[in-house]
């Protein structure tokens, strides 16, 4: 059972349920030749320079060479004991900044997925265990090089500062498809125990002592059509989080409500992606400071293919904290921290480079305005933070 | 006498007319069928192995068993999708003739179901003739090959 050895960072339910779930085909199928013969063995590593000018961004970004402490190496096994039975999960490694510990490998997904139906109209099925959230078009595979248009995503919607909160969920999960007369539409839900990484706790609070916790199952849903040649792709998703809160004895209640519409036009050349989201936040209770805010967070993206090897990326990319404070002047009234700490605008522009299937190396450069989702772990007083800012990125990523 | 004589004429002018004519058509149209064997000996055809229970599929149903979202054949039994690697010429005529999709779409399809957890990856195979291999000995396998390497070890399935 080297499966459970590789879950025992984590703490147990998922990785009990995978080994029940594992122990069970096995069992019952003495792990005959037939399945051996569907195992799959995938990875992926990307290591990243991040170098500023001002700003710390994933480890001390703004000093000697820049910071080499953005990594990445995914690997994921699969397996299937029945043809419409799958075994799937992945162990993720990920350093940005932080500790060096933060690289600890944890389990990313663990899935028993079953479908009851797979016809030439209709497929439905269920998983259980950990399960990523379909939030958006990227976020499933959002630690995945090759899956980025960029080598960051727009931080926007998918903000790497408080990551955990929308990555992964524990519990069950349903998936449908139909196909309809001019394309296919896909369902995708799930209601599990959302993942409350130490992230949250730096992040959430203005560095205020809090100790987080799930407070019940959250909901994610999300409705996705895709043209016949997938030149069009439109999308919902809607999530439902709610946290407990513990400020030094003090109880509180979090809860976080996004909307996101996603919007792709594909040719062969090119395509173009927007997405939009409304992402409402609230805290109440005994907290240092109680509110009710609904961000919005929009970018509009052009992927150019020169060759098969080479894409360019151009990108503006949005993010605003409060809409009904989006100069952050409010905020920075009541002595919370600079006005430009709750916005951020980011025009990207990058380079992909495929030499091979398996290699892929990226450039990509950022000018921001706003330090909206500039992670507090890498800058602790947001008083020092530039207002204007530049990043630039150079990535290597492998595949297997 | 007169009109006999011309009765007899006509028809053996007409079939000498006639045979010039076919001649002329059958060597026109052997030429014809000859040239369009030769383009057509790299048309991509769909093939499976032969206990596939199934002549025809509708482009919809292929592109969403060779994006690796159906898994099951409708009897029941596991799909085994094989392709050549992305940027094989056939595999981008495949792509584009066949599902009307580009490469590159597909491979981003595959990952994003392989590192989520939602699926698995198409089996790979580097050449054409490994392809006919493949498919002539795999149960329940799905792929395509030029016209050139169909044979009766293999099944040829209709896209409509």
């Amino acid at each position: 059972m080297t499966r459970s050895k590789s879950f025992r960072w984590n703490d147990g339910s998922v990785a009990t349920l995978l080994c029940i779930g594992v122990t069970a085909f096995t069992a019952t199928k003495g792990l005959a030749n037939d399945t051996l013969r569907t195992a799959q063995l995938h990875g992926f590593l990307s290591q990243a320079l991040v170098i500023t000018d001002d700003n710390d961004f994933f480890g001390p970004s703004s000093t000697g060479a820049g910071s080499a402490e953005y990594t990445e190496l995914g690997l994921n096994a699969s397996l299937r004991p029945y043809p419409n039975v799958l075994l799937a999960a992945q162990v993720l490694s990920r350093r940005a900044g932080g500790e060096g510990s933060d690289a600890k490998p944890t389990l990313d997904y663990g899935v028993v997925d079953y479908q009851l139906t797979s016809s030439h109209d209709r497929t439905l099925g269920v998983q259980a265990g950990r399960f990523k959230n379909p939030f958006g078009l990227y976020n499933q595979t959002r630690d995945m090089a090759f899956t980025r248009p960029s080598i960051l995503l727009p931080q926007s919607i998918y903000f790497d500062r408080t990551r955990s909160i929308g990555l992964a969920a524990d519990g069950i999960g349903v998936y449908a498809e139909q196909r309809v007369p001019a394309g296919t539409l896909r369902f995708r839900s799930g209601i599990g125990q959302p993942q409350t990484g130490s992230d949250l706790e730096e992040q959430l609070f203005w560095g205020a002592q809090a100790s987080i916790s799930a407070a019940g199952p959250s909901v994610i849903a999300q409705l996705l059509f895709e043209s016949d040649s997938g030149k069009f792709v439109a999308a919902l998703s809607a999530a439902d989080v709610n946290l407990d809160i513990d400020f030094s004895g003090q109880p509180a209640d979090f809860g976080f409500q996004p909307w996101i519409l996603s919007l792709q036009y594909n040719e062969d050349l090119w395509s173009v992606t927007g997405e939009y989201a409304l992402r409402n936040q609230h805290l109440h209770g005994s907290a240092p400071r109680t509110f009710d805010a609904t961000g919005e967070s929009w970018y509009l993206q052009y992927e150019r293919r020169l060759t098969p090897e080479w894409s360019w990326l151009l990108r503006y990319d949005s993010l605003v904290n409060d809409r009904q404070d989006r100069s952050g002047r409010q905020y920075e009234r009541s002595g919370l921290g600079p006005g430009y700490s709750q916005f951020a605008d980011d025009i990207t522009t990058g380079v992909q480079w495929m030499p091979t299937a398996n290699l892929m190396l990226a450039a990509e450069y950022h000018y921001i305005d706003g330090t909206g989702w500039l992670p507090t772990r890498d800058n602790a007083n947001p008083w020092e933070a530039s207002k204007h800012w530049n990043m630039l990125l150079l990535q290597l990523s492998l595949r297997f | 006498m007169h009109p006999s004589m011309s009765r007899q004429a006509i028809p053996a002018l007409l079939k000498r007319t006639l045979r010039y004519a076919l001649g002329h058509l059958l060597v026109w149209s052997m030429c014809v069928s000859q040239a369009q064997a030769q383009t057509s000996d790299d048309e991509i055809r769909v093939v499976a192995h032969p206990d596939v229970a199934l002549q025809s599929m509708s482009r919809d149903t292929t592109r969403a068993i060779f994006a690796m979202r159906q898994r099951t054949w409708p009897d029941g039994r596991a799909i085994q999708v094989f392709v050549l690697p992305n940027r094989d010429p056939a595999h981008a005529r495949f792509a584009k003739e066949q599902l009307n999709v580009y490469p590159h779409q597909l491979q981003l399809a595959w990952d994003r179901m392989v590192f989520s957890g939602m699926g698995q990856a198409p089996h790979r195979v580097r050449s054409l003739t490994e392809m006919h291999d493949k498919i002539a000995t795999t149960p329940g396998a799905l792929g395509y090959l030029e016209r050139a390497y169909l044979d009766d070890a293999i099944q040829v399935i209709s896209v409509e």
